[in-house]
């Protein structure tokens, strides 16, 4: 059975178990979507560089048990060490037994969203599928159609989530290939604030599909912090989409550390609909192989006065292949805009590739945009100036691409985190 | 200590030293001056491995060990020290980071255990103490945002935790004003100790008043023409280098 095909029946089994109700609705209105568009093609300018061939000729289930390859794994990952709050997801599903919610304010919701979405009905139907459109998105459509679980986090008004909300999601694909369709729905009320820390990893030799829709709304004043960080091992491929709703006079740190996977494709927008935004969006990836990573970022500025910051960095290594494109629409409205975008890579080897688009749209007068775009070798003369002081060639450098990745890393306040990134740029060069 | 012989070195094809002879023994003081473009830079850049220049002729020993085959980090580790004329900036790499490996790499190297923590602290202490280099300095990222005479006095600093046997001075005068050339001075007497040697490198006499020379040659088209001590510097500050040129040419 190929893709497409499993799609359809695993929603013809859906459809026929479930109640007929508005979410019911929305994921058959967004089936319909994905059946109109099929899986996008190279043709698809959006997808231009990102061949998805590779998944949809694969055939992927979509079990999920909970064994002790999965607790040793959990137990040994860095995850545990950091205090936090941890969900983790087993080839999409929720492992109730392996998430610890540390959280005792019940005016924060940190949970399954299979499980939450009912006892907070309202809530969820107010803000689930409003940001993150499917219309015309295929991967989204498919993920509302066929959804398995995710996180629902929600933190009221004025509240602060004091420890991290950790979302780790692990693909097991020792038996067989496995397909995961990850949901997360955030909601952060006016002047509340919480940490995000969204992980995948993948076990085993066969092949893993990871298919993961992120909505955020941030309501007046309030603050996000969220990292992402993708390490998934092996023959894996994830599709990455996170729509973040911004509302006047909020904040957000957004770093995306892209560590590993054959095929990653991130789709990261930001939509501004109030004055005094401040969005700051960064990433970094580090590839070796012949993985391929693709980071689309959108950022609506809808709304004046509003500012963002992106800078992407890349260290390529062997045959890897990144692309970037970052898109800034500034609209109408939207005077005093301040945009500014870099994306630098290093190439470690001669046959890795970048390809790196800019994309300003820019409907207002008033507005101060910046872009810029690197793609280089490591500088000789900081090399040499090392070497000159008796540090041998490939420990100077670690030291110069640890220093380039310095930048991003110093955007995580999370130790631990910094270390996991540090110990891999270790690794892999 | 050091000993070049007949040394001949291109870049692109475009010939600069056309034969360096030149022997510096333990605890000596060489400075080597001469006009714009007589190869002074290129002797420091080859001497210290260099990629861009080709050797094409002659020798380098640096006690007896054939210099130019090694690698540019292994001369450093053998007690080569080349001060930089315009330090590079590297941020992201903290300084002291940066000098605990490159301390660390020569023990490495001398078959020596790595440092302790508290000792090398220590250590970065007294050599600051030594070089009169402001504290804060160390705790930023390499020479970024350094003023032109805080990358000097870092080169100098770098040179006191490094202790090389053989340290070249490459135009380290360069963009200092008077106060700053003192202070940058200061701290290179401060280091001799009658075992270490010293080439330094200049296009003024300038400097030469604060680094005595045991000895002093010009060079000029690739070649030292002249030698003498340290009042040929004298006399080349009153008179200029035309009548260097002038000399070589009636010889030529």
């Amino acid at each position: 059975m190929s893709l497409t095909e499993r799609i359809k029946s695993d929603f013809t089994d859906y459809k026929n178990h479930a109640k007929q109700d508005s979410f019911f609705a929305l994921r058959e209105n967004a089936f319909a979507e994905f059946e109109k568009l099929g899986f996008p093609t190279t043709k698809n300018e959006e997808w231009k560089y990102t061949n998805l061939k590779s998944i949809t000729e694969k055939t992927f289930q979509a079990d999920c048990v909970v064994n002790s390859r999965i607790r040793d794994f959990v137990s040994q990952s860095l995850f545990s060490r950091i205090e936090a709050n941890m969900l983790v997801f087993v080839n999409g599903s929720f492992a109730a037994d392996l998430s610890v919610v540390k959280e005792k304010d019940p005016s924060i919701i940190i949970g399954s969203l299979a499980v939450e979405r009912h006892k907070h009905e309202t809530l969820f139907n107010a803000h689930f599928g409003k940001y993150a459109k499917v219309e015309g998105q295929a991967m989204n459509a498919l993920n509302t159609a066929l959804l398995s679980d995710g996180a629902f986090v929600y933190v009221e008004a004025n509240k602060k989530a004091e420890l991290p909300v950790v979302i780790l999601n692990i693909s097991d694909a020792t038996d067989v290939n496995v397909l995961a369709q990850p949901r997360n729905l955030i909601v952060v009320e006016k002047s509340a604030s919480v940490t995000l820390v969204e992980a995948y990893y993948s076990i085993g030799s066969n092949a893993s599909f990871t298919n993961v829709v992120t909505e955020t709304f941030v309501g007046e004043q309030a603050h996000v912090e969220h990292y992402k960080i993708q390490q998934q091992a092996g023959e894996s491929y994830q599709n990455n989409f996170t729509q973040v709703f911004q509302e006047a006079n909020t904040s957000i740190n957004h770093v995306t550390l892209t560590l590993d996977g054959t095929l990653v494709r991130n789709n990261l927008h930001f939509y501004m609909n109030g004055e005094n935004c401040n969005s700051l969006l960064y990433g970094l990836y580090v590839t070796d192989s012949k993985d391929f990573v693709d980071n689309h970022t959108r950022v609506d500025h809808a709304k004046p006065n509003c500012f963002s910051d992106e800078k992407y960095k890349g260290i390529l290594k062997d045959q890897s292949t990144a692309v970037f494109n970052g898109k800034i629409m500034v609209h109408l409205d939207a005077q005093k805009t301040n945009a500014y975008q870099r994306n630098q890579n290093i190439l470690l080897s001669d046959e890795a590739t970048v390809n790196t688009k800019p994309q300003l749209e820019i409907f207002a007068d008033d507005v101060k945009c910046t872009h810029g775009a690197t793609i280089g070798q490591l500088d000789e003369e900081p090399m040499f100036y090392l070497r000159s002081r008796g540090i041998p060639e490939d420990v100077a450098r670690k030291m110069l691409l640890n220093a380039f990745a310095d930048d991003i890393a110093e955007k995580i306040k999370i130790p631990e985190l910094v270390t996991l990134l540090e110990e891999e740029i270790d690794r892999k060069l | 200590m050091l000993e070049i012989k007949d040394l001949k070195a291109e870049i692109e094809g475009k010939k600069i030293l056309n034969g360096i002879n030149l022997v510096v023994k333990p605890g000596e003081v060489h400075a080597i001056m001469g006009p714009n473009g007589a190869g002074k830079s290129t002797l420091s850049a080859v001497l210290a491995g260099r990629a861009d220049y080709e050797v094409t002729g002659g020798s380098a020993l640096f006690n007896g060990k054939d210099l130019l085959e090694m690698a540019p980090e292994d001369r450093a580790r053998e007690g080569v020290f080349l001060a930089f004329q315009y330090p590079v900036e590297i941020p992201g790499v903290s300084t002291t980071n940066f000098l605990k490996t490159a301390v660390n790499e020569k023990r490495k190297y001398q078959g020596l255990e790595p440092m302790e923590a508290t000792d090398f602290l220590k250590m970065m202490r007294e050599k600051m103490e030594v070089v009169e280099m402001d504290k804060s300095l160390t705790s930023r990222s390499l020479n970024e945002g350094f003023s032109g005479g805080e990358k000097k006095r870092n080169e100098v600093f770098q040179m006191a935790m490094l202790e090389p046997k053989l340290s070249i001075l490459d135009e380290t005068d360069s963009g200092l004003d008077i106060d700053a050339l003192r202070l940058v001075s200061n701290g290179v007497n401060k280091l001799r100790n009658g075992e270490n040697s010293f080439v330094v490198i200049t296009h003024y006499q300038r400097l030469l008043d604060y680094i005595v020379p045991d000895f002093v040659h010009v060079l000029y088209k690739g070649r030292i023409v002249k030698s003498g001590d340290a009042s040929l510097a004298k006399e080349l500050e009153a008179k200029g280098y035309d009548w260097i040129k002038a000399e070589v040419e009636a010889n030529a």
